[in-house]
């Protein structure tokens, strides 16, 4: 007879470590309510918020942190709590500015949505014509051809200086590597300034979309190279030697086994690289002309781009402009934030699948 | 019998990893050639710039980097950036100061503190945070965060400013090095948070463990054995966000107020300075010999940021030695 084992919880008694007593739990919940009411009592009594909390919150906070901690756990608790309060504040201020910016766009750029900001374009609109009329159509299908152009060239660019990297023993690889790093903090004014100078100072062209499309190259490059050598380097090596063994050449065994097996970190390394680029404004203000009107061709003329539409009506002192510009980045926001879950949904899915495997 | 035998000895093999066939040798070539394409991108980045820059360079002479005037009369060209230069330098300085508590409270937080669901949530707020395009961050700074912070730096001078940093003679808390300083902490933090994750999450659990184990705290944990070992990776990060804060350019744009005039340490003044946003505040409306000035300037904030990014990679390189 095979003995059937039901599997057991663990008792709870087996981690007594997560145990607290009640009267250090009663403790807890007074270090944590202590402070913020003596902050707001503070805040009542006319204290400005700023001032309640550096001066009042925080302190008294810490001061309660480290007298229950060495209640709790003795002398070292005291410097624990400490740690950890201040540590959670900082986070906290990171999470309350983070969240300032996402909630000001959505909540001021919502204002300025409705169906012809979508699909009209700038001709005719000066910075105080109302809502009504105009809208970002123009810009979005610029930047989409722009982004667009310089995913074609960055990306297999990109890809193959990740293979550089991981698949053979070059012997510029430090170097290369290094470089590519160092490319990721190259100010974008200054990727914006080369083409100026490559093309437009040299007269080869005027002011044009490939122009714009070629200054984000650089800043591009780096994030697609990066991401994509992190995702190739966690492909396991023997599954290239099996490969090589069975005596495939190594560009066959890159194409067949390698590159499938690295395809979600790759499609993610792609889609960074457009995240990190489609708000990029400096390289197309110094390289583009923003037109007023829909321009398909990014070969010829004005081209407008969200990042330079939002750059033309931010600094005025009409609300519709501002509007306008809010609208534009909230635009641009949704676009980062599709690319971005997209990138999460492409990392997620090989996680899964990596679990299902086992 | 034995001394005739003459065994006959194979020459020795040498195995090549060369690749032998024709296809292999046109795939690695062309990684090869992708790969040192960055290399070429760079030093033409350089001859471009330098090019057309030179002749700014030959007019201005060294006064260009320590002289603090900006006259674009087509006559009598002076063209210095002195000023933007230390601008820039003092609001990375701000930026990095506010931005390194921030950053390492968040990595900590995220791999010590949380568990892995409030973790992982958190890395993408930060992901995200890196994310958003500069131009966005400069709207929010001009239109939302601007007038609050002036608030705080009012409240900074009424309460320090005894002190010659904070001090203000006009009453003016706009457009301050201060605001743009906090601007610039806001992009970086990402940053400088995402290496110090990496490090943190890398280092070897059992160090922190048998600490843990002999009786340390978190705090002495956090002093005696994480910084210690992390410092290198923390440093190598700190640097890669100060080489974005040199570079930044749009959002400072906005919410700085550029004065040719070097301000070297009151940041409540609405005076400052950014190679950056200098060149693309000037760009629009330059003849070509100014243009050459801005290209100039253009040259020194690329090998500036340059140098600070390597240097920063080299670091963090260096800091995480299980990664050949």
């Amino acid at each position: 007879m095979e003995k059937v084992i039901t599997p057991v919880a663990r008792p709870k008694t087996a981690e007594p470590w997560k145990q607290i007593s009640f009267t250090n739990m009663v403790l807890l919940v007074l270090a944590s309510v202590v402070p913020l009411g003596v902050a707001l009592i503070a805040m009542l009594a006319g204290l400005q918020f700023e001032l309640a909390l550096l001066l009042v919150f925080l302190p008294v906070q810490l001061v309660v942190g480290a007298l229950v901690g060495r209640r709790v756990s003795g002398k070292r608790g005291m410097s624990d709590a400490i740690l950890q309060v201040l540590v959670i504040f900082f986070a906290a201020s990171v999470f309350v500015l983070l969240v300032s910016v996402v909630w000001s766009v959505i909540q001021s750029g919502l204002s300025a949505m409705s169906w012809q900001f979508f699909s009209q374009n700038n001709v005719y609109i000066s910075q105080s014509t109302s809502l009504e009329y105009g809208g970002v159509g123009h810009a979005i299908i610029g930047t989409l051809l722009l982004v667009t152009l310089s995913t074609i060239v960055t990306v297999p660019l990109g890809i193959a200086t990740a293979v550089y990297l991981t698949e053979t023993r070059g012997k510029t690889r430090s170097v290369v590597r290094t470089l590519i790093q160092a490319l990721s903090g190259l100010p974008s004014v200054v990727a914006g300034l080369f083409i100026y100078a490559m093309f437009i100072a040299s007269g080869i062209t005027q002011y044009v979309g490939w122009a714009g499309s070629l200054s984000l190259i650089p800043l591009m490059l780096p994030t697609v190279a990066r991401v994509a050598e992190e995702s190739l380097l966690l492909v396991p090596q023997e599954l290239r030697n099996g490969a090589l063994a069975l005596g495939a050449p190594a560009w066959r065994a890159f194409w067949l086994v390698t590159m499938p097996a690295a395809k979600s970190g790759l499609i993610t390394a792609v889609l960074l690289g457009i995240a990190r680029i489609i708000g990029e404004t400096a390289p197309l203000v110094v390289t583009t002309f923003a037109a007023n009107g829909t321009n398909l061709n990014p070969f010829n003329g004005a081209i407008a781009t969200l990042p330079t539409y939002l750059y033309g009506f931010i600094n005025s002192n009409f609300d519709t402009a501002v509007q306008r510009a809010w609208g534009a980045a909230l635009v641009i926001l949704i676009l980062v934030a599709i690319l971005f879950i997209a990138a999460r949904v492409m990392t997620r899915s090989k996680k899964a699948k990596k679990k299902a495997g086992k | 019998m034995s001394e005739n035998e003459t065994k006959p000895v194979a020459e020795r093999r040498v195995l090549r990893a060369k690749p032998f066939s024709r296809s292999d040798r046109i795939f690695f070539k062309t990684a090869t050639a992708a790969a040192n394409s960055s290399i070429v991108l760079v030093t033409l980045i350089l001859v471009f710039l330098a090019w057309r820059s030179w002749p700014a360079f030959q007019s201005q002479g060294i006064g260009y980097i320590f002289g603090s005037t900006w006259d674009n009369n087509p006559e009598k060209m002076i063209m210095q950036i002195g000023p933007m230069l230390w601008g820039s330098i003092q609001l990375s300085i701000i930026g990095v100061l506010l931005a390194v508590p921030m950053s390492i409270s968040i990595a900590y937080f995220i791999v010590f503190m949380a568990n892995k669901k409030i973790g992982s949530g958190v890395t993408i707020l930060v992901d995200l945070l890196a994310a958003l395009p500069s131009v966005v961050l400069g709207l929010w700074g001009l239109i939302v965060f601007s007038p609050v912070a002036a608030g705080w730096a009012k409240l900074l001078h009424d309460t320090l400013g005894f002190l010659p940093f904070f001090a203000n003679e006009d009453g003016n808390f706009l457009r301050s090095p201060f605001i743009a300083g906090w601007v610039v902490a806001v992009m970086i933090v990402p940053i400088i948070a995402s290496v110090t994750r990496e490090i943190f999450s890398q280092l070897d659990r059992e160090l922190i463990n048998a600490s843990l184990a002999l009786g340390a705290g978190r705090w002495s944990t956090f002093r005696r054995v994480i910084l210690p070992t992390a410092s290198g990776g923390i440093v190598g990060g700190v640097l890669l966000g100060l080489g974005r804060a040199l570079g930044e350019t749009v959002a400072i744009y906005f919410v700085l107020n550029l004065v040719f005039e070097v301000n070297w340490f009151n940041i409540l003044q609405a005076k400052g300075g950014s190679v950056a946003s200098m060149i693309m505040s000037k760009f629009g409306e330059a003849g070509p010999a100014e243009v050459a000035g801005l290209m100039a300037a253009g040259v020194v904030l690329f090998v500036v940021t340059l140098l600070v990014n390597s240097l920063a990679s080299y670091i963090v390189v260096k800091a995480q030695p299980w990664r050949k």
